[in-house]
């Protein structure tokens, strides 16, 4: 009986997530499957097909790839350092890395804009230095940049709050049945944070692939995303049945996380906070 | 010891390296508040104007409140909505719970973009105007999952024993929650809350798919201004948003030893306890103070949303293309209360007109887009008995309108100019770079890297199409082809495609050519003179001829309040009004009696008011219809992501 009446506590929210967000989702899968005047077709869903939307979604990929590749590197010694010291001890950590997020997202990627300009702040120091210019801005670099620069934190956290809930004791047994440094990373660490490596993958790997905002800002608007598709489809185009048969093909990379969450982080122990 | 030291040594650096690449963006944007120009690239002395200007500023303000306003709503809803659902989530059985943490996943693991875009067509289906409620709406659906998640291990570590000992004790359910359980889950909502608050804060994708007129936040606020150039007075804003977090962090964590989130591990239960305890106390004080500032905020929100206005007039309006105090003086003579709002592009403002998302009265949409929105029958036609002042406005531009408003009975033409190149005559000489006349100029390989280009559609086939002796308006498919490829080819050249900050890069000698709107000159020529430059920027309008656009006023055939739109609009003829919001806008004005006003210097600015026979071989834009403007946007496509 009381059980049943603590039940009843989840139904607020069973009914607003049905109508903010099942029902949104099935209208883009409305909207992806039909035509302007309504009729049921692919064609908006196989478009993604055409050489210029396969290009962005390639790239799209490739991007997001290689700055998640470059978060994990960047962000597991770091998780291990901070969950080696003890430092801060909890929330402290969350707050050093969440900071950032204070200061509005468009306007800290433009502050990268300042500093990668050709006449920028980082230029302008190695001018002084008498070093040659950088010139990523408007390139692809700087857009893998501006993705690292937005999703480490996403990384950062989901590994810590999954390491600091590795026992001590089972660190030093492992030392003290002889493993060295690499070993006990290798078949201790890694294996423990598992649940926290999958997570933060998704989160970063997602956005990553669907930002728009990064590629324009940082890309020049000379490197098309499959983001930037979709969002001047609904933005500048006016034609919401492409742009949601597109968000459908997205959708496909977002139920692979998904799958990948409810296969490695059973406990949901890798949230980021 | 000493390799440890050494080891330790490596870990530092790494720690530090990884926060200096964290926060030198924010080391910027503070040291670019205190900067005394509006260069982001040239350090003009040390000033604080802009702090005065930010306390001054009422769109900052509004959005500073919109999204204080917002972010703690939305998380105080959504903790309490998800809190409830995790205790009922967690006493399920184990497939439902399944199912409802996948579900549960969703907003966070979508992208965005959908969620947003998923939001959107949600309302517009159901009929619910964009808007406050909806932004709040998006808001708190995806924020509950991030309480969910961060109250659930909470709720899983605490014996359900406990509870029911205290049931067991005498204690009524509701007492043995508040009593037992509350406590012990506490630290996960207090997360879950920041976190909720974190994320709304910071949220620019899916506010700026759900927010309607005359709400914005402070990323939709940025975002707008992004392409214009940003006001350093929103550096000044971060500095100060900033600065209070990190003292209020700094204040909440200043004794160490607060709690791990993991489970203690110390064994004196009652030292755990009373560590939590001052944690908790700590904890209690940010939320006082926190909670005394969203009061304020929320109440003058309250205030300012309460009075209710039976006499209102929707406005939707490029972004800085009025002078504020228009829009004051109107209210104040009319007593009509205006809700402004803006837009970006015209296709931006199209869809929302057509799905009648939000319904404006007066609208100021360019020249094709009058043609798209009266063939489709979404204007109304403007009673001019109530427009006697449209007697100041050129019959020159009443006749140019005839293009795209063939009886002159949708639009009274606003603002007018051309587009053309723009080049920086120091870059030009150093490099031995040609200067530029003719459009075909803009593939010269000399120029490689040097050109910034419009984002545009159809100001991009423009130049192309005019470099080639074509028609803008175009719809052979053979010369949008061959206009296609030559956008391809000059793609190397160009540095970057731009809408507004074409201006910005300019004058931060970013570029030695750019392709630009000539309203934007008495401004260049202005900051070049204050900024103390040591180069010119000349304006010339290409010899193939160019577009001549007009930007005129229109009222949508769903407007409420038809009269009072009217009224606007004469109101916007007035000589004394349109010199104001000439000297404002500095784009050319199309009223007559305004511009005998000006001084000669002025009226005789051939950037802004080019000689009639300069502008032979220029053409009005016309709406060339959706197929053909789906072929456009396919090729433009094509050249994108090439």
């Amino acid at each position: 009986m009381r059980q049943n009446m603590k039940r009843l506590l989840a139904g607020p929210y069973v009914l607003w997530m049905i109508g903010f967000t099942i029902i949104p989702l099935l209208l883009v899968v409305y909207y992806g499957l039909t035509d302007k005047n309504g009729t049921f077709t692919f064609a908006n869903v196989l478009s993604i097909s055409t050489p210029e939307h396969m290009k962005a979604l390639l790239l799209s990929l490739v991007l997001s790839l290689i700055s998640t590749v470059i978060c994990l590197l960047l962000a597991y010694p770091l998780a291990l350092i901070l969950r080696k010291r003890g430092i801060g001890q909890g929330s402290f950590v969350v707050f050093i890395f969440i900071l950032p997020m204070w200061m509005n997202f468009l306007l800290r990627t433009l502050a990268w804009q300042t500093l990668l300009e050709k006449n920028g702040v980082i230029n302008g120091i190695l001018n002084i230095l008498h070093l040659p210019n950088l010139a990523i801005i408007n390139t692809p670099w700087a857009i893998i940049l501006g993705m690292v620069y937005n999703f480490l934190p996403f990384m950062i956290l989901p590994i810590y709050n999954v390491m600091i809930k590795i026992d001590d004791n089972t660190i030093n047994a492992a030392r003290d049945l002889g493993a060295g440094t690499l070993q006990t990373l290798f078949y201790i660490w890694i294996p423990l944070s598992v649940p926290g490596i999958i997570s933060g993958i998704t989160m970063v790997f997602v956005p990553a692939l669907t930002t728009f905002v990064i590629s324009s800002l940082l890309g020049g608007s000379k490197i098309l995303l499959i983001g930037n598709v979709i969002e001047q489809e609904f933005t500048r185009g006016s034609n919401w049945n492409l742009g949601s048969g597109l968000s459908l093909v997205l959708m496909i990379f977002i139920l692979i996380s998904m799958a990948l969450i409810a296969k490695y982080d059973k406990e949901g122990e890798g949230t980021a906070f | 010891m000493k390799r440890y030291s050494l080891k330790q040594f490596f870990q530092d650096f790494y720690l530090a390296l990884i926060l200096i690449f964290l926060y030198i963006p924010i080391l910027t944007m503070i040291v670019l508040s205190f900067n005394n120009t509006k260069s982001r690239t040239l350090w003009g002395g040390f000033t604080l104007k802009w702090y005065e200007q930010m306390l001054q500023d009422q769109a900052i303000l509004n959005a500073l409140n919109n999204t204080l306003l917002i972010a703690f709503v939305s998380a105080l809803i959504a903790t309490v909505i998800g809190t409830a659902s995790a205790i009922g989530i967690n006493s399920m059985k184990k497939l439902p719970r399944t199912v409802l943490m996948g579900i549960n996943n969703i907003p966070i693991l979508n992208s965005e973009i959908v969620t947003g875009i998923s939001l959107m067509l949600c309302f517009i289906a159901f009929g619910i105007s964009l808007g406050f409620k909806t932004v709040l709406i998006a808001h708190i659906t995806f924020n509950i999952p991030y309480v969910i998640l961060s109250v659930m291990p909470k709720l899983r570590q605490t014996s359900r024993y406990t509870y029911e000992a205290a049931l067991d004790l005498g204690a009524s359910p509701l007492q043995a929650f508040f009593k037992v359980v509350f406590p012990d889950i506490l630290p996960g909502i207090l997360s879950g809350f920041l976190m909720a608050f974190t994320m709304s804060l910071d949220d620019f994708i899916i506010t700026h798919f759900t927010r309607g007129a005359g709400i914005d936040t402070l990323s939709t606020l940025i975002y707008s201004e992004v392409r214009r150039g940003i006001k350093p007075s929103m550096y000044a804003l971060s500095a100060v948003i900033f600065v209070t977090v990190l003292v209020l962090l700094l204040i909440t964590n200043f004794t160490p030893e607060n709690n791990r989130t993991g489970s203690p591990q110390g064994n004196d239960a009652a030292l755990v306890r009373k560590r939590n305890r001052s944690a908790r106390i700590r904890k209690g004080v940010l939320g006082i103070a926190s909670a005394a500032v969203i009061f304020i905020v929320g109440f003058s929100t309250y205030s300012r949303y309460s009075v209710s206005h039976s006499n209102e007039l929707y406005v939707y309006n490029w972004g800085e293309y009025i002078d504020e105090s228009v829009i004051e003086q109107f209210e104040e003579e009319t007593g009509i209360h205006v809700v402004y709002d803006l837009f970006e592009t015209n296709e931006e403002m199209y869809p929302v007109i057509e799905a009648g998302a939000v319904q404006y009265d007066a609208v100021c949409p360019s020249d094709y887009m009058i043609q798209k929105m009266a063939e489709n029958g979404l204007l109304a036609e403007i009673n001019f008995d109530n427009v006697p002042n449209i007697k100041n406005i050129d019959p020159q531009f009443l006749e140019m309108s005839r293009e795209f408003d063939p009886e002159n009975k949708y639009s009274v033409p606003y603002t007018w100019g051309t587009v053309g190149i723009l080049y920086n005559t120091k870059l030009i000489k150093e490099r031995n770079l040609p200067v530029p006349e003719r459009w075909s100029d803009l593939w010269n390989p000399a120029y490689e890297k040097e050109i910034l280009m419009q984002d545009s559609v159809r100001d991009a086939f423009m130049v192309a199409l005019k470099s080639m002796g074509y028609s803008m308006n175009t719809e052979n498919p053979d010369e949008l082809e061959l206009a296609k490829q030559k956008l391809i080819e000059q793609k190397p050249l160009v540095q970057a495609y731009v809408i507004d900050q074409v201006r910005d890069k300019m004058i931060g000698g970013e570029a030695a050519v750019g392709v630009i709107y000539s309203g934007e000159m008495l401004y260049i020529q202005e900051e070049v003179k204050n900024q103390n430059l040591d180069f010119s920027l000349e304006y010339v309008i290409p010899e193939e001829g160019t577009n001549l656009w007009i930007d005129s006023w229109v009222i949508p055939a769903n407007a409420r309040n038809k009269e009072n739109a009217e009224k606007w609009i004469d109101f916007l003829c007035r000589p004394d009004i349109a010199l104001k919001n000439f000297e404002y806008i500095t784009y050319a004005t199309p009223n007559r009696a305004a511009k005998e006003l000006l001084e000669p210097e002025l009226r005789n600015n051939q950037a802004i008011f080019p000689d009639t026979e300069k502008l032979e071989g220029c053409e009005v834009y016309r709406y060339l219809g959706d197929e053909t403007d789906a072929v456009y946007n396919s090729l433009w496509k094509e050249v994108k992501s090439n």
